[in-house]
């Protein structure tokens, strides 16, 4: 394969492969922003694949207290899933279960006038027993619903936006500990406005190819051409020479635009922080609708 | 676009006002506003008789009435967009009927502030009304939706039968506030005497309450970070009927036992 100079980094002439999906940004506001940080957690974890956890949803970034609805210290989190109807599900899902029972936090919704919504504190109220009460403030109509430490606020919905998941950036160098430390630098740069990274710390060690050269059944399985212990098992293998080790970062974001735009600033931080070898993953470039090439990331951010 | 009318003469009697909207001025030029009629008593005058007008056109979206209108009932009243801004006192029934928009009162404003008209069920159906200074009797009476945010007092029985809605006083919410209501929150920055169908539920941050509190400090009024960030103490009633509605009052001492 062809490839580009970036530095010492080599960048393959290659592209990422990515789809359309559906997303809310939910604002989740607590009395500190430590509570916040505790409810945006737990709402955003084990949604690192749409494959496995029926969404992909991440911290988007911490809110100052003049961003917020109600003035207090919030967190934006962006939820993906592949439809409207898979993004109302797992947002009422995840908000009941891990922003609802967490202390003194209110949820919002982040896409106000969007023009597609999914019900939130209008399926969630029936938590409330009956004791539930809505209020309309300034046009919006959230729902008050009486809990045992006081009253948890939510918005009657949340606007579902189009947006992009699966754009990604691999990233290797000689040893482990060179390739986490440069991936690591990638995903600090490239989280932001519009941005999602769902897996644990932005980052994927285990990148999986679709379906299994053993099982008809499995939909996924291990990315075995560029697993660097398989290098010299395989006749496939797509480890390039002196790489000893690769991270994946995928990125889910609100326009094509800010995961190209999030891909750059990844790309030109990896390569600054010691990366070897960057090359994105795709499949063949027939299933996504969306192709960023990482040529057209030569240019720094 | 904004239509200016600016008051020059006091009127001879009571002046039914609820014509002046910005809905219903819309593509009018200042002159057909001034030769438009409203009841001035058992009679009727021209608007141009009370106030020099200025301004208007296709798009009307916003009503300055400038002037002491403590003579002019109604003022707002049934409008549901738009905004008015009486920089002065207002007479009764400012917002009757109002199902939205933005009425606000650099003033004072009568009685029956956002109220429902007598023998009608329901007031006020939606919007906001701000009020600078203090309202008159049974403030939000019969209201069902919408904000009615006082930066004084209101005078007795504000929220009567209300059904829903909220109406805030910054400073005290007066005497038999909440009789017969259903779901309505009332909101009261001084300490008052609930009704014997309230009963004290408990202090706490009411979070609708903030965000309220913050709309209404966006609207212009003053709300200190205190009322913002404090603890209220929510009364439960009218018992008489169903016991959904509140009376918060700020309370960010000791909390009672």
């Amino acid at each position: 394969m062809s490839s580009y100079a970036l530095g010492a980094t080599h960048v393959d002439d290659t592209f990422a492969e990515a789809f359309p999906m559906r997303y809310a940004r939910v604002l989740i506001t607590a009395a500190t922003d430590a509570w916040a940080l505790e409810a945006a957690r737990s709402m955003t974890g084990f949604a690192t694949s749409v494959i496995g956890c029926k969404c992909e949803a991440a911290i988007e970034r911490a809110l100052a207290v003049d961003e917020t609805p109600d003035g207090r210290p919030g967190i934006a989190v962006l939820l993906f899933a592949m439809d409207r109807e898979g993004v109302g599900k797992r947002v009422l899902e995840r908000v009941g279960q891990s922003v609802m029972t967490c202390p003194t936090t209110a949820c919002f919704d982040g896409l106000p006038g969007a023009d597609r919504t999914a019900a939130l504190g209008g399926s969630l109220r029936y938590f409330g027993d009956g004791f539930q009460a809505s209020k309309v403030i300034g046009g919006q109509r959230f729902w008050r619903i009486p809990v045992m430490e006081g009253e948890f606020l939510v918005s009657e919905s949340v606007g579902i936006g189009r947006g992009v998941g699966g754009g990604n950036l691999v990233i290797g160098a000689g040893d482990e500990d060179a390739g986490l430390s440069a991936a690591q630098s990638a995903a600090d740069a490239m989280r932001g406005e519009g941005i999602a990274l769902p897996f644990p710390g932005g980052i994927v060690r285990s990148g999986s190819k679709v379906g299994a050269l053993t099982s008809k059944s499995m939909p996924a399985s291990t990315n075995h051409q560029m697993a660097p212990t398989l290098r010299a098992q395989v006749d496939d293998s797509l480890v390039p020479d002196g790489v000893g080790a690769l991270f994946e970062i995928v990125i889910d974001g609100v326009s094509e635009e800010a995961v190209r735009e999030s891909m750059r600033r990844g790309l030109h931080a990896a390569a600054a922080a010691g990366a070897t070898h960057v090359t994105a993953a795709n499949f063949g470039g027939k299933l996504g609708e969306f192709h960023f090439p990482l040529d057209a990331l030569r240019d720094p951010p | 676009m904004t239509m200016t009318l600016t008051l020059r003469t006091e009127p001879p009697a009571r002046v039914l006002a609820a014509p002046l909207a910005p809905e219903r001025l819309c593509g009018c030029s200042a002159s057909a506003v001034a030769a438009l009629e409203i009841r001035c008593g058992g009679d009727t005058v021209a608007v141009g008789d009370l106030f020099e007008v200025s301004g208007g056109g296709i798009e009307v979206d916003e009503l300055v009435l400038a002037g002491d209108l403590r003579r002019f009932d109604g003022i707002g009243a049934g409008m549901s967009r738009g905004e008015i801004e009486v920089r002065g006192d207002a007479g009764a029934w400012a917002g009757a009927d109002m199902s939205g928009g933005v009425l606000r009162i650099l003033g004072d404003a009568g009685a029956r502030l956002g109220a429902a008209y007598p023998g009608a069920r329901v007031g006020m159906t939606g919007g906001e009304i701000v009020v600078t200074g203090d309202a008159g009797e049974e403030a939000g009476a019969g209201m069902r939706r919408g904000l009615v945010a006082v930066g004084g007092n209101t005078a007795s029985g504000a929220g009567l039968r209300m059904l829903a809605g909220t109406v805030i006083a910054l400073g005290s919410i007066g005497a038999e506030a909440g009789l017969g209501n259903k779901r309505g929150s009332l909101v009261s920055r001084e300490s008052v005497r609930p009704l014997p169908s309230y009963a004290r539920s408990t202090r706490f941050r009411p979070p609708a309450l903030r965000l309220q509190l913050l709309r209404v400090r966006a609207l212009g009024l003053v709300v200190g970070d205190e009322l913002v960030n404090g603890s209220w103490a929510r009364w439960s009633g009218d018992r008489t009927e169903l016991s959904r509605g509140e009376i918060l009052m700020f309370e960010n001492g000791e909390e009672r036992t």
